[in-house]
């Protein structure tokens, strides 16, 4: 017997195996954007949308600009209300395409 | 016009002013007022941006039925298990202090109207009873704005090739990231103080058939709801994790709010790894497979949150209308949601039959739901965010903590008498919520949960 509960492993899947599960469509072009990029250079030092999002689409850039993988997005939104600066573009991915959950 | 409806198709929509009214999102809220429009006599037409109903939605898992199974017959409906068992749990790092209830009375229909669903299924389900009724379903639009003429609101526009539809009415339903309402500036985009941010894994047990029925102590279709809050949850966050029980699956998640997601906090994906591998938690999910993941935020402001809810020509239903309750111990959306639009559709074809679709006619939609269950259960809880919002180091850390400490104490074997366990059990207690004063204060404080 130990002193620390004995815990099992349990293996969490890597964000990537995680997003693979979701079906998805590419829009084509990103449905997500930062509306003044100097914004975020000058102004941002927190990356808010880097701490907040889930699926890794927000990652730091280059010069204090996010670089924006939009085809890992879960569509939650959560990055348009993390910026304080209000810098998020944020647009719905058009005519069916993006994720499609079948257990949400 | 049934002529009319024959000759349309979905790639060359022509449903401009064909329509009585426009619901903005195939949800809940949004099936349950095209149904009760379209058994009122309405045409209505259903806008859905996903491929199907239910493609673009998240929730926790359990879904409470009493007004939808008002609304259409439930014994078709994709149940996943009903809710026997319900199960708060309080986490440190390494303990569990939980609370327990399984009534008898669960196990018999209808099961106190609480059922594990998949929105994907069960949300088609129920938009699939609208069209029965008569409602017309469009997937894979997008609704891009509205369209108004002198401030009253005559249509929307979509993202299909001529894709402006007007009808005297529109139901916004398009839930909590509601772009559409709040740019015509129907609402105001929320604090993310006021807005959760939620990831949820659905898991498999593809070696071990039995791994529900065993692990979570059920037979047949009973299911169970475990909540947890408190540090080995959500860390230091507010906010809470659950584990709800589907028919071969198991859903594991958490929430907490934006505004501790970006301070501190890791990443919801790695708060969500924490909580899984936290050894009461870990058990559970030996041996399991992800099925599917996904995220979701959920506007938590209650009643101060709620915005105006009929406009000349629109009215505002569901998440889109802030109406979600969390008061950590009821977490409720989707039965608000069905219940709102039920009576959006209901105003909607009174207005209607007097040939008018100003805001005052439509009044009966913000009176009825006032008067419901939904806005008097935000109403009652309004205080609470804000208590615990200032007591949050009490309320997820320090009291589960003394409880963790006191538990240990109390049921202590060693060759002390109890006396003395007892003691000092109660000491640790005391010492968490500040003696006697401290006690008698928060009792007040919250005496409004329970009572």
């Amino acid at each position: 017997m130990s002193v620390q509960p004995h815990s099992p492993d349990v293996e969490n899947d890597s964000l990537e195996d995680r997003l693979y599960t979701v079906k998805y469509e590419d829009p084509g072009e990103s449905h997500l954007d930062v509306t003044l990029p100097g914004l975020c250079a000058e102004r941002c030092t927190t990356y808010d949308c880097v701490s907040v999002c889930p699926a890794g689409v927000w990652r730091e850039g280059e010069e204090g600009v996010p670089e924006i993988a939009y085809e890992n997005c879960l569509e939650c939104g959560s990055c348009r209300w993390a910026c304080v600066h209000g810098n998020v573009e944020w647009e719905y991915p058009e005519t069916g395409s993006g994720v499609t959950y079948k257990n949400g | 016009m049934t002529e009319i409806i024959a000759d349309r198709n979905t790639e060359t929509p022509d449903y401009d002013d064909r329509f009585d009214a426009v619901v903005v999102g195939a949800g809940l809220a949004g099936s349950a007022a095209a149904l009760t429009m379209a058994d009122g006599g309405l045409d209505v037409i259903m806008i859905e941006r996903g491929r199907y109903p239910g493609a673009k939605n998240v929730f926790g898992g359990v879904l409470y039925t009493p007004t939808i199974r008002k609304l259409a017959d439930l014994d078709d409906a994709p149940l996943e298990r009903y809710i026997a068992e319900r199960r708060y749990g309080m986490l440190t790092d390494h303990d569990e202090t939980a609370i327990s209830i399984s009534p008898g009375e669960w196990h018999e229909p209808p099961h106190n109207d609480s059922y594990t669903v998949f929105r994907g299924e069960f949300d088609e389900w129920f938009a699939e009873q609208a069209v029965d009724a008569g409602a017309t379903l469009l997937t894979e639009t997008t609704v891009t704005g509205l369209v108004r003429e002198n401030g009253r609101i005559i249509g929307v526009k979509t993202d299909r090739p001529d894709g402006t539809l007007r009808a005297p009415y529109v139901v916004l339903a398009e839930g909590g990231n509601s772009l559409v309402s709040e740019r015509a500036e129907l609402k105001e985009t929320e604090q993310r103080g006021n807005v959760a941010v939620a990831v949820k894994e659905v898991v498999e047990f593809p070696d071990d058939d039995n791994a529900i029925q065993d692990r979570f102590r059920l037979t047949g279709d009973a299911g169970a709801a475990y909540h947890y809050f408190g540090e080995g949850a959500v860390g230091d966050a507010f906010g809470g994790g659950f584990v709800y029980t589907n028919g071969e699956t198991v859903s594991v998640g958490l929430a907490y709010r934006i505004s501790d997601a970006v301070s501190g906090q890791p990443n919801p994906e790695g708060t969500l790894n924490a909580f899984k591998t936290h050894p009461a938690v870990a058990p559970l999910f030996r041996g399991g497979r992800t099925v599917e993941y996904a995220a979701k935020t959920i506007p938590e402001g209650g009643a101060d949150s709620v915005p105006e809810l009929t406009h000349d020509g629109a009215v505002i239903v569901g998440d889109a209308a802030g109406l979600v309750l969390n008061n950590g111990v009821h977490l409720e959306g989707t039965n608000m949601a069905v219940e709102s639009g039920f009576h959006a559709g209901k105003s909607i074809v009174d207005a209607a039959e007097q040939g008018r679709t100003d805001a005052d006619a439509l009044s009966a939609y913000a009176e009825n739901l006032e008067a419901s269950f939904v806005m008097r259960n935000l109403r009652r809880y309004e205080w609470l965010m804000e208590a615990v919002e200032n007591d949050r180091e009490f309320v997820f850390r320090e009291l589960p903590q003394a409880l963790a400490d006191a538990g240990t104490e109390y049921f202590r074997i060693d060759r002390e008498p109890k006396e003395s366990h007892a003691e000092n059990a109660k000491e640790r207690i005391m010492e968490a919520v500040g003696g006697y004063t401290g006690a008698a204060k928060l009792a007040l404080r919250y005496r409004k949960i329970v009572t």
